[in-house]
């Protein structure tokens, strides 16, 4: 095997992982958020609980339970079968393992960031004859951003350090689906216990600069915009 | 907007102690073992003989119980390392063995070899790979090929040699996907995730869900022992010993040749 | 476009409510109508039901002949195509975007060489040039209200709703902002709708008034009229009448007072009753005129009364406010320390420094055109 790519390839991918996941993650979350404000009803507690459920289970569940979904014998594996494509021990296996888990994070977040927003801003919006989607775009999300903001660091951390649920969907294959997760857990099994500290110094490394960086993002945007809007 | 008010020093501490690698590592702590019990960490390929042998053991020595710890070598040495209580160590390789002995972890004239095993190469029963020697592991239609992971599961590593004598190494990079211990292999092959795997030929006697290909020449790889010792920690060695000799006996030879393991020559 | 905007706004809806059920109806066309009445008496509920953010159980609402709401009929034009435009009480200015951004944000259906025109002449018609680029946490109260009421007229709207629109304002602005928005509605040709609980405000800012109370109609009409002639107790209460009395009609021009004690004379035709209901006298605290010259006290209960209305009062307490003294009077005696009034009156400072020092009993007027006669 190629030592260096080897050595270097946990870092890309799980950057790479991480990037796409949070990518996926804040869209659908914004979404899932936007659409349960609008729509209240008498199932709104079980779509929240569904939403919730990846980060209220362990992630070895949450990794089984795509294993049967994705899996030869499942739904969507027998669908993308007849497409020609296998999900399971494939990179794009770490992205779905990392999206989903990290989706309740975004979700919640964005819930919360958009239900603060003062309705008076989208009354007046209403009245002055937007659509609801122009709304959404030019008043609501911009007014949350701040907390959204939050949601996609945070969401970004917890994909960087998935791995119950990659570990079963995307298996441990070297250069293709090893995350520094991944990485960290054999070289710990192997004894080799300096790949493991470079790797956790690294991982580390990464969450404290996503930390001050939310830190600092939400401490400037919250400071001008939002606050004063609720004064 | 209500500004969570946690600290950053709390927020880098909880994610240090949740970390995959340190949290496992400061979870692990010894179970109460109660004083005939005698705990055996065996490699997992072992496991279905070894379950019938136990009951066997227990059944002819009354008070006796053995309790059995499975799991991929590298990772049971590891155990031991740290100080998990266990009396018996029963490997699938001499390598684990050794190192346990460089440590001076072992009881001196305890350790002797067992059983012998084969390794094969084989594939999900339910479909037509195309697959039907080592050779065509090159192949493009074969993507993934599930093995234990070299560094801590045995069948890995005689996987690894296997491909370096045939001459694969460079036509299976990328493919491989590691397992933690041989059974995980198996299983990724037995649910047709992987396209083929590389196992014993003991396991692949436990499922129909896998069809035996090939079989690896026995020059390709070290010679697959399992050695079995006991360990100077074991709190009850004179029982430790006796089940280590009952491993060697006829009644436990004939269970593991039932399962297709081979005895290898003294 | 003339003779559509003469039709005007009619709204005939209900709502119910968690602490009552709405139910109003009235028309409004050029001339702005003010809707006065206490907090919580559906005000606001009838303003949102009109811009479209509420919808009402039941009813009618239709603008220049266009019909925004119709239960039977099952239509509900949504807000964004009302062409009703709101102000609301604490502006809702978009804080993320400049005064400019913020008036044109209901301008995105124009052409750009149209929205830049509009654009320019709201900012110069409100005073707002030079803040163009500010952002809402920069400006003063005034200013605020300004941009809200550019971004609402900039879209030219069929109807504007204003709610409480002075009383996020402190109290020295709100003379100026008052008399620019007169100027606005004069120059605004749609239907103007506000709603305050502040009685002076509805009164200086509206022609029409309707009073409001526990979501129902109390009263309708020109301003004046409402005020000069309440038609009940409870009118009169909500638009600042601070006397009543019980009373008993003894001539088509003639009742007797019965709490204040005395016989009056009144211009107002009284109400019918049925046999046994009770009338009601009232009349306003700035209404009370003191005489000058020493009048002949008219002895209580007397058959003869006098011409005007006049009797001895004598002071109870007085309460002196910055810009009015407020007199507590019991009238024919004395008060002998008990702190129990009839009437409230209301003079100017100069009045009251000019009286105060006089020998009491002092001679009060309640004129016949004053006092108005109401069934319960």
């Amino acid at each position: 095997m190629d030592a260096i790519s080897h050595h270097l390839s946990p870092l890309w991918i799980s950057l790479a992982t991480g990037v796409t996941a949070t990518s996926i993650t804040m869209i659908a979350g914004i979404a899932a958020a936007a659409w349960r404000q609008r729509r209240t009803g008498p199932l709104s507690p079980i779509i929240d609980a569904i939403f919730l459920l990846p980060l209220v289970l362990p992630p070895t569940v949450v990794g089984f339970a795509l294993l049967l979904l994705f899996g030869r014998n499942g739904p969507l594996g027998k669908f993308l079968l007849g497409l020609g494509a296998t999900v399971v021990f494939s990179w794009p296996a770490t992205v779905i393992a990392a999206a989903v888990v990290s989706f309740p994070l975004m979700y919640l977040t964005s819930r919360a960031a958009l239900d603060q927003v003062d309705p008076h801003f989208l009354q007046a919006a209403r009245t002055l004859g937007a659509t609801e989607w122009r709304i959404f775009r030019r008043v609501a999300l911009p007014l949350a951003w701040p907390g959204v903001l939050a949601g996609t660091i945070l969401s970004f951390a917890r994909a960087m350090g998935e791995f119950g649920a990659t570990l079963m969907l995307a298996g441990n294959i070297p250069g293709r689906t090893e995350t520094i997760p991944i990485a960290i857990y054999f070289a710990v099994e192997a004894d080799d216990l300096r790949a493991a500290v470079r790797w956790s110094a690294i991982e580390m490394g990464i969450s404290f600069v996503l930390l001050a960086a939310l830190y600092y993002w939400t401490r400037a945007a919250g400071r001008g915009v939002a606050r004063w809007a609720r004064s | 907007m209500k500004r969570t008010t946690a600290p950053l020093w709390l927020v880098a501490a909880v994610m240090l102690f949740s970390h995959p690698a340190i949290a496992p590592a400061l979870a692990r702590r010894s179970a109460p073992v109660s004083a005939s019990e005698i705990t055996v960490s065996a490699a997992i390929s072992l496991k279905d003989g070894l379950d019938e042998i136990g009951k066997k053991y227990e059944g002819s020595h009354a008070g006796a119980k053995v309790v059995f710890n499975y799991g991929g070598s590298g990772t049971l040495r590891n155990q031991i390392e740290q100080g998990a209580p266990v009396d018996v160590f029963f490997s699938a390789s001499e390598k684990d063995m050794d190192a346990l002995n460089a440590k001076g972890m072992i009881q001196p004239g305890t350790r002797r070899n067992i059983v012998a095993n084969t390794l094969v190469l084989i594939v999900p029963a339910d479909r037509d790979s195309g697959i039907h020697g080592f050779a065509d592991l090159a192949g493009a239609q074969v993507k993934t090929i599930a093995v234990g992971e070299p560094a801590t599961v045995p069948a890995g590593m005689y996987a690894q040699q296997a491909f370096a004598a045939l001459g694969l190494t460079a036509a299976v990079q990328g493919k491989l996907v590691l397992a933690k211990d041989v059974r995980q292999a198996l299983t990724f092959v037995a649910t047709s995730n992987a396209d083929a795997g590389v196992v014993y030929s003991t396991d692949a006697r436990t499922t129909n869900k896998v069809q035996v290909v090939a079989t690896a020449p026995p020059s390709s790889h070290d010679p697959i022992v399992y050695p079995a010792a006991v360990l100077k920690i074991a709190h009850d060695a004179g029982a430790a010993l006796a089940l280590v000799t009952y491993f060697a006996a006829d009644d436990a030879k004939a269970v593991f040749q039932k399962y297709g393991f081979t005895i290898p020559p003294n | 476009m003339g003779a559509e905007l003469s039709m005007g706004l009619e709204v005939r809806i209900e709502m119910r409510l968690p602490d009552y059920d709405l139910r109003v109806s009235f028309q409004a066309g050029d001339a702005p109508l003010s809707i006065l009445g206490p907090s919580a008496a559906g005000k606001t509920m009838t303003l949102r039901a009109i811009a479209g953010l509420e919808r009402p159980s039941c009813g009618r609402i239709v603008l220049n002949g266009r019909v925004l709401f119709d239960s039977e009929l099952r239509i509900d034009v949504p807000a964004r195509r009302r062409r009703v435009a709101m102000l609301f009480q604490h502006y809702a200015l978009f804080p993320h975007m400049t005064v400019a951004a913020n008036i044109d944000f209901g301008l995105r259906a124009l052409l750009p060489p149209e929205r830049a025109s509009r654009l320019e002449r709201i900012i110069s018609q409100t005073h707002l040039d030079g803040l163009q680029n500010r952002y809402p946490r920069e400006l003063s109260g005034g200013e605020q209200q300004r941009v809200a009421l550019a971004r609402a007229l900039v879209t030219e709207p069929e109807a504007l709703l204003l709610d409480e629109p002075l009383s996020a304002l402190d109290t020295h602005l709100r003379a100026q902002i008052e008399y620019e928005l007169l100027q606005t509605f004069q120059a605004y040709r749609g239907a103007t709708l506000l709603v305050t609980h502040n009685i002076a405000e509805a009164y200086r800012l509206g022609e029409n008034l309707l009073v409001l109370s526990k979501g129902r109609i109390a009263a309708f009409g020109p301003k004046k009229e409402v005020f000069a002639h309440p038609a009940s107790l409870e009118v009169a209460r909500l638009t600042g009448c601070k006397n009543f009395s019980r009373a008993r009609a003894i001539g088509p021009h003639e009742i007797e007072a019965l709490d204040w004690g005395c016989r009056l004379r009144t211009v107002q035709v009284l109400p019918t009753v049925a046999a046994g209901g009770e009338l009601r006298a009232g009349i306003r605290a700035h209404h009370i005129s003191f005489m000058e010259a020493e009048a002949t006290p008219a002895p209580s209960g007397a058959a003869a009364m006098p011409p005007e209305n006049i009797f001895p009062a004598w002071l109870v307490r007085s309460s002196e406010a910055p810009f009015g003294v407020t007199l507590y009077l019991r009238l024919h005696a004395p008060s002998a320390g008990s702190p129990e009034y009839h009437l409230q009156a209301e003079v100017s400072q100069s009045d009251w420094r000019r009286m105060q020092d006089r020998p009491q009993p002092w001679q009060v007027s309640l004129p016949a055109d004053s006092v108005f006669v109401m069934g319960e």
